[in-house]
């Protein structure tokens, strides 16, 4: 997986700049060249190269310490080696101390520069793994971390990171698997309440009485089992975020205890007679059409509007089509990483299959089938033969006969019952090929009464 | 009609040639041709008492018949880029050409009794790694493979006389066309 480093070399000279690039290459990195230190400035504006190899002579206004010095401004953590046919201790000095992270004669030994090349790289390797497994670990996100280059989503994100630093209740509407959660994270995180705790529930997948004892919490001897006061997710939200998903889901009682929460930051542990306070930003989220909901009398006009301060709308993935291959490229590197495998590119007719397919499931979906497709994958590139099993999910859908006047539920029903069929009844496959989690299909099959 | 051509210089051991024509024509399966190459000596650097590879490559190039896949020139010179102290040989990556220097792969040039074995040995693979990066292989990680980086003889007589299967499979697949 060389090629996903690339390295920039920066020489006045043509012969001397091409040949180490050429040789670089052989190596199987991916070289560009500079033949000016306002050039190399210019090309790590727009591209970020892993490591820079700088000739410490160049003439033109900017020599190889002020290249490298302007460089590192735009990229702190770039590796910069300079090199020089002229050494002295003076100059080796002044680039180690202005951030050089090596000096070296040239012509130098093939196999010093390999070796350095190569240590430059695996500190890089670890880093990024670092980096990965830290980020999964305490689950922060930023707005940086959304792939993006869609005008919609681009103009939600502005939106979002306006809205971070407010106090402001949040309602994120989106189907399944378009990304509510992480844009509720990248909010948190973005805010003032950073430091403290993000607190994630998700409504649907819990049962009414349970749900009350899980975000309010319970006194000793509330109930039977209640052997122990138990803090609720409010409470642990305290000075931070609780991010409520699949709010449409919530029953009418505990749609007032919410209301009476966001109005007065109080509630009563379940059993309790003690006043709690909370202070725990909200944000809500939800697949479900709140407003429909309203007009069906599902869901309360009064709770909607307090939930709905600001209000973020997600497009689905088939609307911003524009982000597939962007998203599919960076599943492609985490997969590469977290499987082993040197897979480092999508063909061009699997790219285009992707681009073609209609991601019921978005961005979850799509990332579901990058890994699925990896896993078989024996080769270095993802190919059309890759993704099969995409044609045939859209062969299922093809086959299922939607007769007029068939209600949004009776469908979703029909394609669940389908999909578990066509899978023999395995849930993880089956949530799979619908881009949703399993807990939300596991909801769905118990809402539609499906029989298993 | 393709062949895979292998050139030299006038000064150049004709058996080593040879053996490195047969070997790489059995490795890749095509039919051979030799050529006589003119003189490098307009590559000579006083300054660094060698011959730039550059040049060479270039006039390689240059010099590729219409009927070559490849052509692999074959050098008594001892071969380098501005950039390093040497190179064992020098490719055009994915293009014709590809030049390999026997001066660093004689045991004579360490200070050791000639030994003729070693040297055919070391030639022929050096020449498969150059000649495999003109099919557009770059390095490979298994030090087994002839596609691995070499900056020491001692590694070119390590590494194995054949690409490893994940080379070989990156060259039927898509590499030769």
């Amino acid at each position: 997986m060389k090629t996903h480093w690339r390295i920039l070399v920066v020489d006045d000279e043509a012969v001397m700049c091409e040949s180490l690039a050429a040789w670089l290459r052989e190596d199987g990195y991916a070289v560009d060249t500079a033949s000016s230190g306002h050039q190399a400035v210019e090309m790590a504006r727009t591209t970020d190269y892993a490591i820079y190899f700088v000739d410490l002579k160049m003439p033109g206004g900017m020599d190889g310490i002020e290249t490298m010095m302007q460089i590192r401004r735009l990229r702190p953590d770039a590796s910069i080696i300079i090199i020089t046919a002229y050494a002295t201790v003076d100059t080796a000095i002044t680039a180690m101390k202005e951030g050089a992270q090596e000096y070296i004669v040239k012509p130098c030994n093939p196999e010093e520069i390999s070796l350095l090349v190569s240590r430059i790289i695996k500190v890089k390797n670890l880093q990024r793994e670092n980096t990965i497994l830290r980020m999964k670990l305490t689950r922060q996100y930023h707005f940086r971390d959304v792939i993006s280059k869609s005008a919609c989503m681009r103009a939600i994100l502005d939106l979002a990171a306006e809205v971070a630093s407010l106090p402001s209740t949040v309602l994120i509407l989106g189907d399944s698997g378009t990304g509510k959660e992480l844009i509720a994270r990248a909010i948190h995180y973005s805010g003032q309440r950073a430091a403290k705790p993000f607190v994630a529930v998700s409504c649907a997948a819990l049962a009414e009485t349970l749900l009350e004892s899980e975000l309010f919490g319970y006194e000793k001897g509330a109930f039977t089992g209640a052997d122990h006061q138990k803090r609720g997710k409010f409470e642990l939200a305290d000075g931070g975020t609780i991010f409520l998903d699949e709010i449409g889901d919530i029953s009418p009682k505990l749609q007032v205890d919410l209301l009476r929460v966001l109005q007065d930051r109080t509630f009563y542990r379940l059993g309790g007679t003690e006043e709690v306070r909370v202070d725990a930003r909200v944000i809500a989220a939800t697949h479900v059409d709140l407003r429909q909901a309203i007009a069906d009398g599902k869901f309360r006009e009064d709770l909607f509007y307090r939930l709905n301060v600001i209000e973020i709308r997600i497009p689905p993935l088939r609307e911003r089509r524009e982000d597939i291959p962007l998203l599919a490229q960076h599943f492609v590197e985490r997969f590469a990483h977290e499987l082993g495998k040197e897979i480092s590119e999508l063909s061009e007719g699997a790219l285009k299959m992707l681009m073609d397919y209609n991601w019921p499931g978005n961005v979850r979906e799509l990332e579901n089938a990058i890994e699925r497709a990896m896993v078989t994958c024996r080769g270095h590139s993802l190919t059309e033969e890759h993704f099969a099993f995409l044609a045939q999910n859209g062969a299922h859908a093809k086959g299922l006969t939607i007769p007029a006047g068939m209600s949004i539920q009776e469908m979703e029903k029909l394609l669940i019952v389908s999909t578990l069929q066509a899978v023999d009844g395995n849930i993880k496959e089956a949530a799979a090929r619908l881009g949703i989690d399993r807990s939300t299909l596991y909801e769905k099959i118990k809402k539609y009464e499906i029989p298993r | 009609m393709k062949y895979l051509y292998v050139g030299a210089t006038a000064e150049t051991d004709r058996e080593a040639l040879t053996a490195i024509g047969s070997f790489l024509s059995a490795q890749f399966q095509l039919p051979l041709r030799e050529m006589d190459l003119p003189s490098v000596d307009f590559a000579f650097d006083a300054r660094r008492n060698q011959y730039g590879s550059i040049a060479v490559l270039e006039l390689t190039s240059r010099l590729c018949p219409d009927d070559a896949i490849k052509l692999v020139a074959v050098t008594e010179r001892d071969l380098f880029i501005p950039v390093l102290t040497f190179v064992f040989g020098h490719a055009q990556l994915g293009g014709r050409a590809a030049v390999i220097s026997l001066a660093r792969l004689r045991q004579e040039f360490y200070g050791l009794e000639p030994n003729r074995p070693i040297l055919l040995d070391r030639a022929c693979k050096e020449a498969l790694h150059e000649a495999g990066h003109t099919f557009g292989l770059v390095h490979c990680a298994d030090h087994g493979c002839a596609m691995s980086l070499s900056t020491r003889v001692q590694q070119i007589d390590q590494k194995r006389a054949a690409f490893c299967l994940a080379c070989s499979r990156r060259l039927v697949r898509g590499v030769i066309t």
